[in-house]
């Protein structure tokens, strides 16, 4: 069910799912087509002051043909930074109007997010569907978003559990967009991307038809009526997956800090019952504070930082676990204990006892507009919007509601059994040496 | 610093704004309702959009009930309470939360204790249910309130790894008037050490009272039986406390500075100034003036070109803690991640000192606009919004908080920001937390 996204960024959307029985006066979640291409989600809350407006794509972080990745990275920057009829960018609209703009990039999608005022929402659909749908990239904005993916990339090299991602990744993955990091750590590898691939890749991937466009928070359909770019032609693209490595192997890598990371192969997002059994497991053994093998690392003072989700994909999902910090062997073998435990069916009680918790849990973390517009987002482009926890009748919550201790047991059985690891060690000229 | 180049910052932050920008108005978000039952303040934020429910319980038990010799007793005793048994089988308050799809936490301030619980609209009722029986009868055994003491002890030794944390709780003790009230959040392993069974149990027979207490609720409401809250405050006994007054005497002179070493992996500076309440007409000002300083500070760690937020961006800061009693601001650098702390540092409280002396040249909208912006992107967790409302409903003539502070965002001119920056912006007081084994020199 989770997202990868920067930690300042809460996780995914949801909630309006659990109120479908209840009489309300809520209003109701709307789709439908954009009036240049493309469609939208309209999820409105009155209740707060802020809107959160996200526009998602298809599009293959490392580029159309795999040869150049950062590729979507840096055209997303691009146009965001680039200006506008105005004069001005988005970037420097978004701010102006007291807002945020965040955009995350994934091996297979792209997701602008802006949260702001509700009274700016016109303002930033217009501007937002502008830059992206008639991206106006020129020399120096790819300048400014090259020096940006530089520097995080370069930061991104201190973050154990994002450069573990990407390696768990390049070793499951043979081919494909999800091979390839979407942030490359290598500079030269970010340079040498020209203003001219980047302004077709713009131009092929942030077409109003490849685009869903979600609204929350302090919204109304009237926002819709902001967006005047696009074309209206074609369809979205198909889902950009990868292919799996027939044997993934594990393998050991030096970086700039230690970390153990562990991935399986999971379900696709078609099946939702599995799915959501991963996310059930995933919030069970390794949530922050309530984890059962979060909870055995603090009692056995072990500051070992295991940080475990199920990466809801098209086709397929998978199921990462990175550790860091100290006795990292000793986490490792604490997570895949933990794993062999529930091969074996949960008394009743402990389950249904999780899996309450597990639904508050999904909702507790989807309940701001802007983890409902990332939610609407992800859950659109990865090609199953109705499967989307922010979805009033939704299938997520009639899947959680369907689990039994039986079920949870086969798919640990079938899904969970022998990971592929990455053991990041670091380099010995950046190890600190004890005083 | 000079006034020419306090312009140039603000200059530089303006470049990337729109100029005359309106800020937000009022966003026409529906006003929370207030009644008054028992002695107990009840606020509501109905939100059927809402799949939870938050309900924050605030108790007139906070530091300021503490002597100087308890310190860490208002946490002690709200630490037993979340681990009361509860139910049958019996469970820990907090786990019978969690096994019913819920949450509790608790935060001791100046002068409370607030109880957040969240849950499941659906399981709202179960959960506040259990809650009333832990908080009308806590189990003071020796043996829970061992576990809540060791409990406590554990999340001092994490929160003395968390340099912000220490620099702030220095700076609150420093500056409070009451002196009890500045005590620790948590106390500390020795004064916990010195409480016992009977002290907790004598501490809330005294002060877990009715009068002066509040209950706000934000959410999916609708599934909550009428009465639920009413019966929720009618766990205390009747009657009204008093803070035990300590009073020391204010430290003199200009800028004061604290100095404290810990098991951090980098120096912070930390700044702090008084700070005005909700209802005072410095409010909007002073929120307008954070925005800026914040954005100023930001300016000046951030990586140039880099338009996306850097660990050296996110090394700053400016906190308007306007829900705490007394209010403060508070502009902080974590010195580990930018290259020049000190000069960073030093940049800011010359810009503070600069504001206090000349009016804002230009337009305050783009300031105006992110100070709108912060406070409505920062209000949207169902926590937050029934904190603020019992705030406000508590420290102003109405729980509207989002669109009583996006208005007086909105109303504020150069000369609010200018008088409120004279007003507070003075004399600071500086704490320093170093990594062991360094020095001020370093």
């Amino acid at each position: 069910m989770t997202l990868r996204a920067p930690p300042f960024i809460a996780m995914l959307a949801a909630s309006l799912f659990f109120a479908a029985s209840a009489a309300t006066e809520a209003m109701p979640q709307q789709t439908g087509s954009l009036p240049r291409g493309g469609s939208y989600v309209l999820d409105p809350d009155p209740t707060v002051g802020a809107a959160a407006i996200g526009l998602w794509f298809r599009a293959p972080g490392a580029g159309y043909d795999d040869q150049t990745p950062g590729i979507s990275n840096i055209a997303a920057t691009a146009a965001a930074v680039a200006p506008l009829a105005s004069g001005k960018s988005l970037y420097a609209l978004v701010h102006s109007v007291g807002g945020d703009l965040n955009i995350e990039v994934y091996p297979d999608i792209v997701g602008i997010g802006a949260v702001v005022p509700a009274s700016a929402t016109r303002r930033v659909v217009a501007a937002l569907t502008a830059a992206y749908f008639a991206p106006a990239i020129d020399e120096e904005s790819v300048k400014t978003a090259q020096k940006n993916a530089a520097v995080l990339g370069v930061q991104q090299r201190y973050e154990s559990d994002a450069t573990l991602h990407d390696l768990l990744f390049r070793q499951i993955f043979a081919s494909g967009p999800a091979h390839y990091p979407p942030l490359p750590t290598s500079v030269a590898q970010l340079t040498s991307v020209s203003t001219a691939q980047v302004s077709a890749f713009a131009k092929r991937a942030f077409r109003a038809e490849n685009a869903v466009l979600t609204l929350t928070g302090n919204v109304d359909a009237s926002s819709i009526e902001a967006v005047t770019d696009g074309d209206g032609r074609g369809s979205m693209d198909a889902p950009y997956d990868s292919t799996l490595a027939q044997t993934p192997k594990s393998t050991t890598t030096s970086g700039a800090i230690d970390g153990l990371g562990l991935a399986w192969i999971g379900p696709p997002i078609s099946d939702e019952k599995a799915s959501t059994a991963l996310d059930f497991i995933a919030d069970y053994l390794f949530r922050d504070e309530t984890g059962v093998v979060t909870k055995a690392l603090d009692a056995s003072k072990v500051d070992a930082v295991v940080v475990g989700q199920f990466i809801t994909l098209h086709d397929p999902g998978v199921m990462v676990v990175t550790i860091g910090g100290d006795r990292q062997k000793d986490a490792k073998q604490r997570v895949l204990a933990a794993l062999e435990a529930m091969q074996q069916p949960m008394d009743r009680a402990t389950f249904e006892a999780a899996r309450e918790a597990f639904l508050y849990h999904v909702a507790a973390d989807t309940q701001t507009p802007q983890e409902r517009a990332d939610n609407l987002g992800w859950y659109s482009v990865e090609g199953n919007l109705e499967y989307a926890p922010g979805i009033v009748n939704g299938s997520y919550e009639r899947a959680a509601r369907d689990l039994d201790p039986q079920y949870v047991a086969d798919i640990v059985r079938r899904y969970l059994r022998q990971p592929v690891v990455v053991d990041l060690t670091a380099a010995a000229l950046q190890k600190e040496t004890p005083q | 610093m000079s006034r020419a180049s306090l312009l140039s910052i603000t200059a530089a932050a303006a470049a990337l704004l729109v100029p005359h920008v309106a800020a937000a108005a009022a966003a026409g978000v529906p006003s929370p309702a207030v009644q008054i039952a028992g002695g107990t303040t009840l606020v509501t934020q109905p939100d059927s959009s809402a799949s939870l429910a938050g309900v924050e319980f605030v108790v007139r038990a906070g530091l300021d009930r503490e002597t100087m010799k308890q310190s860490g007793l208002a946490a002690l005793v709200a630490e037993t309470i979340v681990q009361t048994p509860v139910g049958n089988p019996a469970l820990l308050l907090q786990d019978a939360i969690a096994a019913r799809g819920g949450s509790i936490h608790f935060t001791v301030d100046p002068g409370d204790v607030r109880f957040y619980l969240e849950a499941l609209a659906g399981d709202m009722p179960a959960v506040l249910g259990l809650f009333r029986t832990a908080i009308a009868a806590p189990d003071f055994s020796p043996a829970t309130v061992r576990a809540a003491r060791s409990a406590l002890i554990r999340q001092i030794a994490q929160n003395q790894q968390v340099a912000l944390q220490v620099g702030l709780d220095m700076l609150s003790a420093a500056s409070s008037s009451q002196a009890n009230a500045g005590l620790p959040e948590l106390g500390t392993p020795a004064s916990l050490a010195q409480l016992f069974a009977s002290d907790a149990k004598s501490f809330y027979r005294t002060y877990y009272r009715r009068g002066g207490s509040m209950i706000s609720a934000a959410g999916r409401l609708d599934g909550l039986p009428a009465g639920t809250l009413g019966d929720l405050a009618a766990a205390l006994p009747a009657g009204t406390t008093m803070p035990v007054p300590v009073r020391v005497a204010q430290l003199t002179g200009a800028t004061h500075e604290i100095v404290a070493h810990r098991d951090v992996s980098s120096p912070w500076l930390i700044a702090q100034y008084p700070a005005p309440r909700v209802d005072s007409n410095d409010f909007g000002p002073m929120l307008v003036l954070a925005a800026f300083l914040r954005r100023t500070l930001s300016d000046i760690a951030q990586v140039p070109g880099v338009v996306e937020p850097t660990f050296a961006s996110r090394s700053v800061g400016a906190v308007y803690a306007y829900d705490r009693a007394p209010a403060i601001l508070v502009l902080y650098v974590n010195g580990g991640l930018i290259g020049n702390p000190g000069r960073a540092f030093a940049t800011a409280l010359s810009v503070v000192n600069v504001l206090a002396a000349t009016q804002l040249q230009g337009s305050l909208e783009e300031f105006k606009a992110e100070a709108a912006g912060d406070f409505a992107n920062d209000a949207t967790t169902l926590e937050t919004r029934a904190w603020l409302a019992a705030i406000f409903s508590r420290e102003s003539t109405s729980p509207d908080f989002i669109n009583r502070a996006l208005a007086a965002i909105a109303s504020t001119t150069p000369a609010d920001v200018q008088r409120v920056a004279r007003t507070y912006l003075g004399n600071p007081t500086i704490a320093l937390v170093l990594p062991r084994g360094t020095n001020l020199q370093d």
